[in-house]
């Protein structure tokens, strides 16, 4: 079952998170980043779909763990987020596979819409503010941008023959 | 199925690293949100080991900005040179009568006390990231515990103040902007002396002004300047302009909204202040 991936197999895991973290810091003029979509979120997604048997709910917490550090979010806040989006994608893989192209970024959308809520639920508890509507609009992007994201990483899969 | 120190296993199903990482993960929230102290090592050593990811992530876009200077059309150059010849006259009439007072203000308080006015030492320092959010409004800056930085310190613009240090880490520091909404600064109306506290909301250049009884006298329009009260940001510096004041009968309070002075969103360098140690010594009383 554990088919032992090359190490440039691996690199390019690792490079395609590593892309995705750069596109999340990089700066952007406030009114296009608030429609910033949620990149590592997607790749992770993308990953947990494509190798389930590898990339899953651990990988995902310690990559959450790294956001923690660059976000300068309470530690374990992303984690956890990303632990139960690796959970959730995991869980439904095999439906999610078969789903047509829009039903399935809707799908993705809403998980990622739900491990957000997470994020949310454990800021407002801990720092006690209010979520505002705008933190709505990354999710949206999200969805838009699945089904491009989704061909563009398919090609690099094939190409780095990950499977 | 595996093996781990002799014992045959099964591999945990996701669910079971689920549960355990959740445990794992609150334990850390729980941590880093109320025993900060303790986990602030481990904190700076991350946001050491990150630095290079967030200079390479801000390095197109600084490529990019020296690229819009340079594309520039001729008409846009001459508008902008009669803009600023008009602005260099106003600011130079300003400067000439700025002198004039300023020399008479020392003379008065040499007068006064014998001393100078108490200043302030200041460096500036570049802003390497800036993290905004609806939680957090942080900016990072490329001055550390090696340019004798330190948490508390005050942060201010050309136009007013910009927030304070909380975290200092070797190269680096973070600065939380005065939107942050852990952010509180003692102010004072210039109009009339009303003492308030401006608190961040979150948003940016969004502030508000609670806890003013529906008495107070304050209005859209009116500047607020730090008090200096609390002893971290210097005194009489312009920190809000109040935009909104809407009164409800039904609550105790006014419901104020302020603007930051401060351009939050156009920074590329701050001023970070020291107090100058140096304080004169009081007249011997009785000599």
């Amino acid at each position: 079952m554990d088919s032992s991936f090359t190490l440039s197999q691996r690199a390019t895991i690792v490079a395609t998170f590593a892309i995705g973290i750069l596109l999340t810091l990089a700066p952007l003029p406030r009114a296009i980043g608030v429609l910033r979509p949620d990149w590592v979120a997607l790749i992770l997604v993308y990953w947990c779909l494509a190798i389930p048997d590898r990339i899953g709910v651990g990988s995902a917490w310690i990559l959450g763990l790294v956001l923690d550090g660059l976000y300068g979010s309470l530690l374990g806040e992303q984690a956890l987020a990303k632990a139960l989006l690796a959970f959730l994608t995991l869980r439904f893989t095999l439906r999610l596979r078969v789903f047509p192209r829009w039903q399935q970024s809707l799908a993705v959308g809403i998980l990622i819409a739900l491990s957000d809520l997470l994020i949310l639920m454990v800021k407002s508890l801990v720092q006690g503010t209010a979520p505002i509507w705008s933190d709505t609009a990354p999710m949206i992007a999200n969805v838009i941008l699945w089904p491009f994201l989704f061909t563009i990483l398919r090609e690099v899969r094939r190409r780095a023959k990950i499977s | 199925m595996g093996t781990f120190l002799g014992w045959s296993i099964k591999r945990p199903s996701s669910l079971t690293k689920l549960i355990l990482l959740t445990c794992v993960s609150v334990v850390l929230i729980v941590l880093n949100a109320h025993h900060e102290h303790e986990t602030h090592t481990f904190r700076s050593l991350m946001n050491r080991a990150t630095y290079p990811v967030q200079t390479l992530a801000t390095l197109p876009f600084s490529a990019t900005k020296h690229l819009d200077q340079d594309l520039r059309t001729n008409a846009d150059l001459r508008r902008a040179n009669h803009r600023l010849r008009l602005r260099d006259l106003k600011l130079e009439a300003h400067l000439t009568r700025f002198d004039a007072l300023r020399r008479e203000v020392v003379h008065l308080t040499k007068l006064l006390h014998g001393t100078r006015l108490p200043g302030y030492r200041e460096t500036l320092a570049r802003v390497l990231a800036v993290s905004s959010g609806p939680f957090t409004q942080r900016l990072i800056l490329n001055e550390g515990r090696r340019s004798h930085i330190y948490v508390g310190q005050a942060v201010i613009d050309a136009h007013g103040i910009v927030g304070q240090i909380v975290a200092v880490g070797p190269d680096t520091s973070d600065v939380m902007l005065i939107t942050d909404p852990n952010s509180g600064i003692p102010v004072v109306s210039q109009r009339n002396g009303l003492r308030a506290i401006v608190f961040g909301t979150g948003s940016t250049d969004g502030l508000k002004v609670p806890y003013l009884t529906v008495t107070a006298d304050i209005r859209p329009g009116d500047i607020l300047v730090s008090s200096g009260l609390g002893g971290v940001y210097p005194p009489g510096y312009p920190v809000a302009r109040v935009t909104a004041v809407t009164s409800n009968p039904n609550l105790a309070f006014l419901k104020v909204r302020a603007v930051a002075l401060a351009r939050l969103n156009y920074h590329t360098h701050v001023l970070l202040l020291w107090p100058k140690k140096s304080q004169p010594k009081r007249g011997r009383v009785g000599g």
